[in-house]
Parts: structure tokens; C-alpha cells; sequence
């Protein structure tokens, strides 16, 4: 379970991260939240598909990593083998949690703060990045993680903005990604979603107009072109098995 | 890659061809020759409004549906348990269930849990599930269970749905898609709540015609026909089909044509039933998901979960026992719950039930749905499911003109008698299987006179094989044979010489009953509590696929 404190300079003064990544990290999931503004980095390597959240059912976009569960083909103990790690996993063990205002505080607003996971196995004050300078100050890994925060933030938000026009326009459709591999071996992959293309193609043009006013046609184009990647992670696979054959 | 998939059947093929363009135009004013375009459908409740959503929906379009609604008369509210058809109506009709759940005071119903209907004994329980045995259509597993029948009960052994409903969890996930279930599902509802739903959407997004009147006189054809009903309010509403659903009254089939009344109650004996409305504890008691039919000395109570309370009545034959015993009864079957001082003065209503039907449900140009067809006690939840499949009826054969009418009429008839005389030998079954003799009630329920000569019939053939697919004999039974499965097996019932065990089918139950154990075990797992799924729903809403 993780156990999420808030940052500060006096009790994690010597806090230290390892930014490698590793199957003992964790880091082996099959699938990983990606945000639509990171679609044009993502769609290079991993295919893109919607999952339900399983804590309250809304869809989210993630890439796909791996064909079963606990299996993430880009990783191994050489480390995570790609040009782009998403977002969601750069992060670790750092996230935004959002501070409900206290009565009689000066802004209105609630405050975005920096947590870390103290049980996440990359926390330490031996190996890897210092969080803060000697005197209390950000590091410069520090700093990068807030921008990488506030960018997971934004994401957030616009993954909202993008899947309910998605849901307005019907766009969304259940995916059932059968694999067959050369051994023989079949694999089922349910619980996915994506765009519809029937139903995209069949928009009329002010629905496409609107699509494009709001900034997200381009993110249903380049999560089409990402499925392209499925090839990818069974040649992954392929070479895998020939590697573990005897 | 392949395209989607997706298990729950979707009507959306039949919303596509009613949308189309060239459907898109509704029929109004005086109609060709003897055209059929304009139903009338004369009451409110439950069953109005189900059957104004049914037709209207499937013959959207085509057909002009208008209800008129009493203002005086307030719908008797019974019928707060579904049968898992309600997903697919409700999907029909086009609500959301997301919007059912937070506007009806909606919960799950996975089946009904009978206790002490065999014997006195605080043990003695059993679940008719609305999930049918593991591959029932391959295999009749009852007589492989039968030497087990001391180590495990039939339900538990055949099909998950029963310990899961034990552990009071909930029959999907929130990720499932809307009307769609891990486990078969129906609802429980607060029948004040779903006919007020049902009107909004109705009006809004079904175009029906909503007159709020009430029906004054009947004005007929020369051919016998209704050509009109007059109304205090607003004038005369002609029509070419008229629906009664005006409740006990059944204003148009029973007072205005005068088609008989069949009792039943020679057969099924419970004539009064006293509810009363009963608070939770706290917010978080979780909900159950199953009806709780409890046997008591001359009938049964039930007890259904909604969100925000649970319903509790004691239906019972005043032949047996006196009003003030019977509400004694009740009143104690409560007082766990709510406390003495609660329980004794807690307001109960009164509710007299005439057990039996229509001797038929469509007369010239006249059918009649819901109370006004037929009333009988609540045992197996049967007026809602019987309210869907009437009007669903109708909507499916819907008569094109006059002349076709009398044809799709017979087969109405020929249907709904069927569907009543196998729901009356369906719930008489729960009776004659007793092995309790601690009151007249129990004893007279098993005299032969009682029980129809189909069901005697059965229970003869049963003592040599398992009941099972030849005792269907409609393609759609209201009550498949494995409903009569687990209420035989449930009531301990066993066969003497189990005739369709094949042995060579050993090996296939035995995994059979294996899988199912591993299933409960999987699915206690995933499943969340009844109450929270539901509070979940509300709040996030359920995807649509």
C-alpha cells in the first residue's frame, strides 16, 4: 500500500530517489495512464487505448506495455528499453495531492501540493537523486518533478475534457485485442475501449468543426495510428520466447 | 484486432430503423380505413406507464399513444421487485439505468430466499436465483447433486448466486457497462418513485399524449368496438386500440364489457396483505439483494431493500387467521429491526387482494394490463414481469388494422391464460411441497382439491425424474423448469429413481460443481457490497458500453 506524506525540507531533507527503472520497482503493470497532450510521444512506441477506472468506471486513456497481467515487455533488468517513459510512471513516487483551504485563509483557491510515497521502494537517503539542496532549497530533479506534476495535472483535466465529447459524440466502442503467436499460444486481451472509426468517419461537420475548435481531433488520429504499436509489443513477445528457448 | 464485442444485446438495431428518417413522422388525426394508429391507454401506475413506454417506444413513429390518468385515484403501489426482463424493458423504453438508480430508490434483486417454508426450523432456508444451473441447457445436474444433498444445498451447489447474495454483494462492478451484469440481475423499487419516472420520460422523449382526466362514460362503435372515452376535463378521446389499465376497477374489460372474473383463491388461499415501510438502522446497513419470503402460521411475509427503507408485508388467508393476529405477526417480524416501541405503533396499510384473473385480456378492441387483468399475491413478483410481457406483446404483434386485430387478440388470450395458470401452479408449488403441519393453513394447502391437476401430474412425474427443459412447453415459459429445480430441490424434495442421470456425464458435473465453488470464491473477491456499488452509480453513473 502506498503511504503518501507531504513534502517538506525538514523531515526529507535527505531524501533520495532512484530514478532507474526495474520489475522489483513496481514498474512491471501491463498498462500505464497516458494524458492526451502526451499522445504525440506516446503513439511513437505504445499503443493508446481507453480502460475503466476501476474505482469509479470513467474511462481513461493508457498505453499499453504488455499483452497479460504484471507483464511490461519494455522492461527488463537492463531497464526500461524506449525514447519516451510516460508520465505516469516518470512521476514516481511523487504526486499532486490538492489541500482543501483552511477558514479564514487569504485565496480561495485549494492548494496543490507535492507528496511522496515513503514506501515506494525508491525512497532512500543513500542512492540516487537528492530531493533538496543541502540548505532546504529544490533540486533541480525537484523542480523537473513539479513541472512534471502540474503537466500530469493538466492532463488530467483535459483527459476529462476529451472523453466526455468523446462520450457526447458516441465515439467510444469495446476492443477485443486477440493474439495469436507463432508457438501457437493465444492470448485474449478484454476490458479495452477506443474510437469508434465507423462512427468517426460518419460525423457530420459540425461535429468535426467542434472536434477541431476544442483541440481534439488530432488526439483521436494519433491514438488511431498508436494501435499500429500492438505489432510491436507481440514482436516484443516473439523475441522473448525465442531468447527463453532452450 | 477485431471489432467490438459486446455480450448484452443491445436493441440499438431497432433504435436505429425506429429513428430513421422515413419512420420519423407521427400519425395523427382520423386514420385510413381501419388503419390502426392511436392508442389509448386509460390509467397511470406502474403498468400504465410500462406499457405506454413499451408501445410507444417500439412504434415510435407509426403509433400515437395517449394515456389519461385519474386525478382522484392514486395507483395501489403494489409490485416493488422486478425480474431481470426489466433491464432489457428499461433499455427498450430508453432510460438510463444510471438515472433509474438515482430516481426510483433502485436496488438489485439477484432471486428471492425462502425461510421455514419447509419446516419451523430457524434453518430451514433456500434461494431460487435468477441465474440459471451451470450449463443447464447441456446438463440436468440435480440428479448428480442428489447424493450430496446433506454435505451442500442445490442452489449453492449449481450456481453462485446464492452465497453471493449471502454476503451481501452486489451483482456487477461499476466498470460493468449500464444493463449489463456479472451475475443475472433484476431490481427492487419504490413503485411511487418509477411511475413518475416513467411519465417524464414517456412525455419527454416517447412523444406519448398525457391527458390528466378522469373517464367519465365509454362510447362504443356499432361493431361493439370503443370508439371513444369521455372525460370530465378534457372532452373525448377517440382511439383504435384501447388499453385498460385502470387497476381493481378494470373500468374497460371488466365493468364496460363485463368479461368474467376467475377466482383463484380455491387454489392459492393468501387474500390480504398488510405492508408497512420500515427505516434502516443507519445509512450504511448494507442493502440486501434478495426478496426475503418468510412462512409464518397462515401465510408468508416479505422484505425488499430499497436505498432508503425497506418494505415489509404480511400477506395471508383470512380464512386461517384473524387481521389482528396476522398484524402481530408482522409486527414482530419487525421489531429486530425498528425496536418494540417502534414496532407497535409503526402505521400499516391494508391491501386486499382477490386472488385470480380475467377469464381473457382482450376483448373487441379492449386489452387489459396490470391489476385490471388479473391480481395475485406477490410470492414469485410476478406483476411487473407479467405487465412487460403483455405489452410487449402487444407492441411486437401490433395489429395493423381492425381486421388483423381479433387474430393478435386470440393469441394474447391463448398466451396470458397459459402464462396464469403456470404462474398459479408455479406458486401453489412453494405450498404443496411443505412439510409443515403446525397450522390448517399448511394442511389445507396440501389437500389435493387445492392443487390443480397439471401440477398434480407434475409432482407425480417428479418423483421419478428431475423436473427439467421437457417440462417447458412454450418457447418462452415465464418460469423455466430450473425455477422448478430449486424451489423442488430447495423444499428438499429428492427423486427415488433419478430417470435422466446420465452417468456419462459424471465427470462433467463433478467439474461442474467444482468451477462453481471456485467461482464464488473469485467473484466474493471482485464484488463490492450492494450499498456501495449503488451509492457509486449514483455518484459516477454507469457507462453506457
Amino acid at each position: 500500500m502506498p503511504n503518501f506524506v507531504l513534502l517538506n525540507n525538514v523531515a526529507h531533507k535527505n531524501l533520495r530517489v532512484i530514478r532507474d527503472y526495474y520489475p522489483r520497482y513496481g514498474d512491471n503493470e501491463m498498462s500505464a495512464i497516458t494524458f492526451a497532450h502526451e499522445f504525440r510521444a506516446i503513439q511513437n512506441e505504445y499503443p493508446i487505448f481507453f480502460q475503466k477506472n476501476p474505482e469509479n468506471g470513467k474511462f481513461i486513456p493508457v498505453a499499453l506495455l504488455g499483452l497479460r497481467q504484471n507483464e511490461n515487455l519494455f522492461l527488463s533488468e537492463r531497464g526500461w528499453d524506449a525514447q519516451y517513459i510516460p508520465a505516469s510512471i516518470k512521476r514516481r513516487p511523487f504526486l499532486i495531492g490538492i489541500q482543501a483551504t483552511k477558514p479564514g485563509q487569504d485565496n480561495n483557491q485549494p492548494g496543490r501540493m507535492v507528496y511522496v510515497d515513503m514506501d515506494s521502494p525508491r525512497v532512500n537517503e543513500t542512492q540516487g537523486d537528492a530531493v533538496f539542496l543541502p540548505h532546504g532549497g529544490y533540486s533541480a530533479y525537484l523542480d523537473s518533478v513539479v513541472e512534471l506534476l502540474k503537466y500530469i495535472q493538466y492532463g488530467t483535466e483535459l483527459n476529462e475534457r476529451f472523453i466526455d465529447v468523446l462520450l457526447h459524440y458516441e465515439l467510444l466502442e469495446v476492443v477485443t485485442l486477440e493474439i495469436t503467436l507463432k508457438n501457437g499460444n493465444r492470448n485474449n486481451l478484454a476490458g479495452f475501449y477506443t474510437i469508434n472509426e465507423e462512427k468517426l468517419n460518419a460525423l457530420d461537420g459540425n461535429a468535426v468543426s467542434d472536434l477541431h475548435s476544442k483541440g481534439l481531433l488530432q488526439f483521436i488520429y494519433m491514438m488511431l495510428a498508436s494501435h499500429s504499436n500492438v505489432v510491436k509489443l507481440i514482436a516484443r513477445i516473439e523475441t522473448r520466447i525465442q531468447q527463453n528457448a532452450p | 484486432m477485431t471489432a467490438a464485442s459486446f455480450t448484452l444485446k443491445c436493441p440499438f438495431d431497432l433504435f436505429d430503423i425506429l429513428f430513421d428518417k422515413n419512420y420519423n413522422k407521427v400519425v395523427r388525426g382520423s386514420p385510413m380505413s381501419d388503419q390502426v394508429t392511436r392508442v389509448v391507454i386509460v390509467g397511470g401506475g406502474s403498468a400504465g406507464w410500462l406499457t405506454a413506454g413499451i408501445i410507444a417506444a417500439s412504434r415510435l413513429g407509426q403509433v400515437q399513444v395517449t394515456l389519461i390518468e385519474s386525478p382522484d385515484i392514486s395507483p395501489i403501489g403494489v409490485g416493488e421487485g422486478t425480474w431481470p426482463t426489466m433491464r432489457s424493458t428499461l433499455q427498450l423504453i430508453g432510460v438510463s439505468e444510471t438515472d433509474f438508480f438515482r430516481e426510483c430508490d433502485a436496488s438489485f434483486k439477484q432471486g428471492s430466499k425462502f425461510s421455514r417454508w419447509t419446516s419451523l426450523s430457524a434453518e430451514d432456508d433456500y434461494y431460487h436465483p435468477f441465474t440459471v444451473p451451470a450449463k443447464y441447457h447441456e446438463i440436468d445436474l440435480a440428479p448428480f447433486w442428489l447424493p450430496f444433498k446433506e454435505k451442500i444445498n442445490f442452489a449453492n451447489a449449481v450456481c453462485p448466486q446464492g452465497a453471493i447474495c449471502d454476503l451481501g454483494l452486489a451483482p456487477k462492478l461499476i466498470t460493468t457497462p449500464e444493463y449489463g451484469g456479472v451475475l443475472n440481475y433484476g431490481y427492487h423499487l419504490d413503485a411511487g418513485k418509477f411511475a413518475p419516472f416513467l411519465h417524464k420520460h414517456c412525455v419527454e422523449k416517447l412523444d406519448v399524449n398525457y391527458i390528466r382526466a378522469n373517464v367519465t362514460q365509454i362510447n362504443s362503435r356499432d361493431n361493439g368496438d370503443i370508439q371513444s372515452v369521455t372525460t370530465d376535463l378534457q372532452g373525448d378521446v377517440t382511439g383504435d386500440l384501447f388499453i385498460d389499465c385502470t387497476g381493481l376497477g378494470s373500468l374497460l374489460l371488466g365493468k364496460h364489457y363485463g368479461i368474467a372474473f376467475i377466482a383463484r383463491n380455491n387454489i392459492l388461499f393468501n387474500d390480504t396483505a398488510l405492508a408497512v415501510q420500515i427505516p434502516y438502522s443507519s445509512t450504511t446497513d448494507n442493502i440486501a439483494s434478495h426478496t426475503l419470503s418468510t412462512a409464518q402460521t397462515a401465510g408468508w411475509i416479505w422484505d425488499i431493500g430499497i436505498q432508503s427503507r425497506r418494505g415489509v408485508g404480511h400477506v395471508f388467508s383470512s380464512a386461517h387467521t384473524t387481521i389482528e393476529r396476522a398484524e402481530q405477526e408482522l409486527r414482530s417480524y419487525i421489531q429486530p429491526a425498528v425496536g418494540e416501541k417502534m414496532a407497535e405503533s409503526m402505521a400499516i396499510r391494508k391491501i386486499s387482494i382477490n386472488p385470480g384473473h380475467r377469464e381473457i385480456f382482450w376483448y373487441k378492441n379492449c386489452a387489459a394490463i396490470g391489476l385490471a387483468a388479473g391480481f395475485i399475491e406477490p410470492l414469485e413478483a410476478t406483476a411487473l414481469v407479467l405487465i412487460e410481457l403483455s405489452a410487449k406483446m402487444i407492441a411486437d404483434q401490433f395489429p395493423a388494422n381492425r381486421s388483423t386485430m381479433d387474430i393478435v387478440a386470440k393469441r394474447f388470450n391463448s398466451a396470458l391464460s397459459h402464462h396464469w395458470q403456470r404462474i398459479i401452479e408455479f406458486l401453489k408449488l412453494h405450498y404443496v411441497l411443505t412439510k409443515r403441519t403446525d397450522t390448517d393453513y399448511w394442511i389445507d394447502n396440501c389437500r389435493s382439491e387445492s392443487i390443480p391437476e397439471n401440477l398434480q401430474e407434475l409432482l407425480e412425474l417428479w418423483k421419478f425424474q428431475s423436473p427439467w427443459l421437457h417440462d417447458e412447453t412454450l418457447r418462452i415459459e415465464m418460469f423455466p423448469s430450473a425455477s422448478y429445480q430449486y424451489i423442488y430441490y430447495g423444499m428438499s424434495h429428492t427423486i427415488d429413481a433419478p430417470g435422466n442421470k446420465n452417468n456419462s456425464k459424471l465427470h462433467q458435473a463433478e467439474n461442474l460443481f467444482m468451477e462453481n465453488g471456485k467461482t464464488i470464491q473469485q467473484l466474493a473477491k471482485v464484488l463490492q457490497p450492494n450499498r456501495e456499488l449503488i451509492e457509486k452509480i449514483k455518484e459516477h453513473g454507469l457507462q453506457k458500453i
